[in-house]
């Protein structure tokens, strides 16, 4: 099973940005997400996204989480569209339940807004190595490593544990535990107590990690010790305003 | 009873397997070997309906694998990881062995007569915690739970890693108990001296697919196949098969050692004979 | 040089001792194997020379241990390090990148090597080991044994005069583990590296190691030439660990009287004694 948030190798344009350009891209592209109401933007947006996916030959990988967050928005879009009231009302459900004009248009709203601003620090992640955004958050923006560090290890740690529980997963089922019910319901109680395993296991790797990171000069570890430069380039520079350009006409469409 | 038929399976990326047709009848002990990458594991986790093949059909029991879900294939067939913390779950080993009885038995006496027979077979404490466990401790907790229920199939995936040997020898010995009582055993396994000391019959795996396949001593004598699953035969397999002549059938030390000193006997009698013709000729 | 002094340690929170009255001289140039049943002190025998106990680990600590004359307790395992290269157990928890140049980066960037000095280091310990091809592949598209070679080399990359390794081979299969013993046999010989290292499979030991350490419950049994502690293939099995099979054989035909010199410890040693007993 692969992650969705591993490095995905590769030689594009995006591959070759600075990773602080392509931070600044995915969280720029985020608050202009957050900032718009207009449905026609944050679908633009969203075909901004899939477009950025296909430039870094990771389109697949893009559907996919298009997809996962599509099946998520569905029920926050049901939910929204019953709870946001104002202006005419177009149906009337038992229960007391009305659906509005502005309940129709909030929910558009807020899951292109999930979606929108979900995709891009996804993206990002799949064609930046942890090492890269590690680096040039400790040298470029002064964060102290160790918390640097900590943020990427949490990172690493994901497809670690996600593949670990798969195999928690198959060797209870391999026992007769009923993990492969279609029952989502009977398979939230069968999943609950495997967490025990899974937390065992993670903390061992954890304390793995941390010895490791201990004999190889983790706390000698200063701002000027990394090796690779992290120039920012002509390309760096035009995706910045970009980047700018996205959340201003954010603001200018939203004003409007 | 297992039986796969052009069996071919694809993961998207890397392992596959290619064209694996094969019947292991009930009560044989098998063996499976192979390099890392082999398909080794793919092939065992089709067997238990974890992987459904890609074309061709597994039929477990007279169960087909593709239609049967997982659990209910669990009730007839035993499968041991390699990593025991994930088949673990409770907190004592009582409730651990107790666990498995319950997935697979209704009958509230037979559980409870298989519980303590089992807690007395293995040497277990029963209210001891599992995490404080050694790791071998706890692979054969994980493999008394499967015991427990008699599974007609077992399913043994590289068994003795991570144990000495006298933990191997004790556990090896356990699975050879059941396998006599009937069950048939099928393990993956990288220690060829276990391989030949307790399998029957061994399939070995290259790339996918199954190049030899047959009796334990007659597969540790192809050199070539052993070969290209990169695998090498037990030690004294290896010295037998360098010494060469004479030395055909010669696996165990005892075999070993008779050999030798049979042949060491042959050459002074011949050298006897020969002084003695000398003299009376 | 490694001495350890009458060393007994205790974890918290734990009833017995897990090492009792250790002594253990490693002299450098070295090739160690140790050995013992799960549970017999290995692992926290590795800790308590690569510094994690006491700086990692807290329990109580009786006796010393001296690197290179430096007691454990005065340095921290990031300054032993450059001394002794350690390799832990399970590989995948020891990775800190998603790319094999970084990970062997990571140690020589914390530990500040001249940037002139960075490229020849890297890519010499990749062509040691044999992996310079994987120099940009990432770590999760690596078999076990690329991994394993990865974390040596990542080790390599700090120039230690030891290496002390824990379980190598235990997640591989026959072939790379010999691949393993052969790379570490290279670097013994050639670069005169001090190997220390914990392994469950005997057959590779007697084979590549030249001394043994025999370990059980927290004590060490046996210390010496892997021929030497051979010749109690009785007693080491009494302890849980079986010889490799030539060396029962040899045992064996010594009981049935014959005269076969010295007990052989490998394959080859086995076949020139088979041959000498046949043809006189």
């Amino acid at each position: 099973m692969k992650g969705f948030l591993d490095y995905v190798p590769g030689n594009s344009f995006l591959h070759k940005l600075n990773p602080l350009t392509k931070l600044v891209l995915s969280l720029m592209i985020c608050v202009a997400c957050f900032i718009s109401e207009n449905h026609l933007l944050l679908v633009a947006i969203i075909l901004l996204n899939l477009a950025i996916a296909k430039a870094a030959g990771i389109l697949p990988r893009g559907l996919m989480l298009l997809k996962g967050l599509t099946k998520i928005s569905l029920v926050i879009f049901l939910l929204q569209l019953l709870f946001i009231r104002g202006g005419d009302i177009l149906i009337t459900l038992p229960l007391n339940l009305l659906i509005t004009e502005r309940g129709v248009a909030m929910a558009f709203v807020i899951v292109f807004r999930l979606i929108g601003a979900t995709m891009p620090l996804a993206l990002m992640l799949s064609i930046t190595q942890m090492n890269d955004l590690s680096n040039v958050l400790v040298t470029k923006l002064k964060i102290p490593y160790k918390y640097a560090f900590t943020l990427t290890t949490a990172m690493r740690f994901i497809p670690i544990f996600a593949n670990e529980m798969s195999g928690i997963i198959e060797a209870q089922a391999s026992r007769g535990v009923e993990l492969d019910t279609r029952n989502i319901f009977k398979k939230i109680k069968f999943v609950l107590p495997l967490c025990v395993p899974l937390l065992i296991t993670s903390v061992k790797k954890i304390e793995g990690s941390a010895i490791s990171a201990e004999i190889r000069g983790f706390h000698l570890r200063t701002r000027e010790s990394c090796y690779k430069g992290y120039p920012i380039k002509k390309s760096d520079v035009g995706v910045m305003f970009f980047s700018a350009f996205l959340v201003f006409s954010a603001i200018i469409v939203s004003g409007a | 009873m297992v039986n796969l038929q052009d069996v071919f399976f694809d993961y998207g990326e890397g392992e596959t397997l290619k064209n694996i047709s094969c019947r292991i009848d009930k009560g044989e002990f098998v063996a499976i070997i192979g390099a890392n990458g082999a398909g080794k594991t793919t092939l065992c986790k089709l067997l238990n309906g974890l992987l459904k093949p890609s074309s061709g059909s597994v039929v477990i029991n007279g169960m087909d694998t593709g239609t049967t879900k997982t659990s209910t294939l669990a009730k007839s067939i035993g499968f041991l990881f390699q990593n025991p913390d994930r088949q673990i779950c409770k907190n004592t080993v009582r409730e651990e062995i107790l666990f498995g009885l319950e997935l697979a038995f209704n009958d509230k006496v037979l559980i409870a007569e298989r519980l303590e027979n089992t807690l007395s077979t293995f040497g277990f404490q029963g209210d001891s915690n599992p995490f404080n466990l050694s790791r071998g401790e706890r692979q054969r907790l994980a493999l008394a739970s499967l015991i427990a229920v008699e599974p007609e199939i077992l399913i043994l995936d590289e068994p003795t890693t991570g144990f000495d040997y006298m933990e191997s020898m004790k556990t090896m010995g356990m699975i050879k108990e059941l396998n006599g009582k009937g069950a048939t055993v099928i393990m993956i396994c990288h220690d060829m001296e276990v391989v030949l000391d307790f399998a029957e019959r061994v399939l070995v795996l290259a790339e996918g697919t199954i190049i030899a396949d047959g009796q334990t001593r007659e597969i540790f004598r192809k050199e070539e196949a052993l070969e290209q699953a990169s695998v090498l035969p037990p030690q004294l397999a290896q010295l037998a098969l360098r010494l060469g002549e004479g030395f055909e059938d010669v696996f165990s030390v005892d075999e070993m050692t008779d050999a030798i000193m049979k042949r060491m006997n042959k050459e002074r009698t011949f050298e006897h004979e020969r002084f003695s013709g000398l003299c009376t000729g | 040089m490694i001495r350890i002094e009458n060393l007994t340690f205790k974890y918290r929170n734990s009833k017995k001792n897990a090492l009792e009255n250790i002594d253990l001289s490693i002299e450098d140039g070295d090739f160690i194997g140790i050995i013992g049943k799960s549970g017999a002190g290995k692992s926290t025998l590795t800790y308590v020379i690569n510094g994690i106990i006491p700086h990692h680990y807290q329990g109580d600590y009786y006796g010393s241990v001296k690197i290179d004359g430096d007691d454990t307790f005065d340095k921290t395992p990031s300054e032993l390090s450059l001394k002794i290269g350690s390799v832990l157990q399970d590989i995948d928890s020891q990775m800190v990148s998603s790319v094999v140049e970084d990970e062997i980066l990571y140690g020589l960037e914390n530990f500040s090597i001249p940037k002139d000095e960075v490229e020849p280091r890297l890519s010499s310990s990749l062509k040691e080991l044999g992996i310079s091809s994987l120099r940009y592949r990432t770590i999760d598209s690596l078999s076990g044994g690329q991994k394993q070679k990865v974390a040596i080399a990542a080790i390599l990359a700090l120039r230690p005069k030891m290496l002390l390794l824990d379980e190598p081979t235990s997640e591989l299969d026959p072939k790379s583990s010999v691949q393993i013993f052969q790379l570490l046999r290279d670097l013994n010989k050639k670069h005169g590296i001090t190997i220390i290292v914990v392994e469950q499979k005997i057959m590779l030991l007697s084979e590549f190691a030249e001394k043994l350490v025999v370990m059980s419950e927290g004590k060490i049994v046996f210390n010496g030439k892997v021929r030497d502690v051979m010749k109690h293939s009785s007693e080491l099995e009494r302890i849980g660990i079986n010889c490799p099979r030539v060396v029962t054989l040899s045992n064996r035909l010594i009981d049935r009287g014959v005269d076969i010199g010295k007990v052989c410890i490998n394959l080859d040693e086995a076949e020139a004694m088979a041959r000498g007993l046949i043809h006189g």
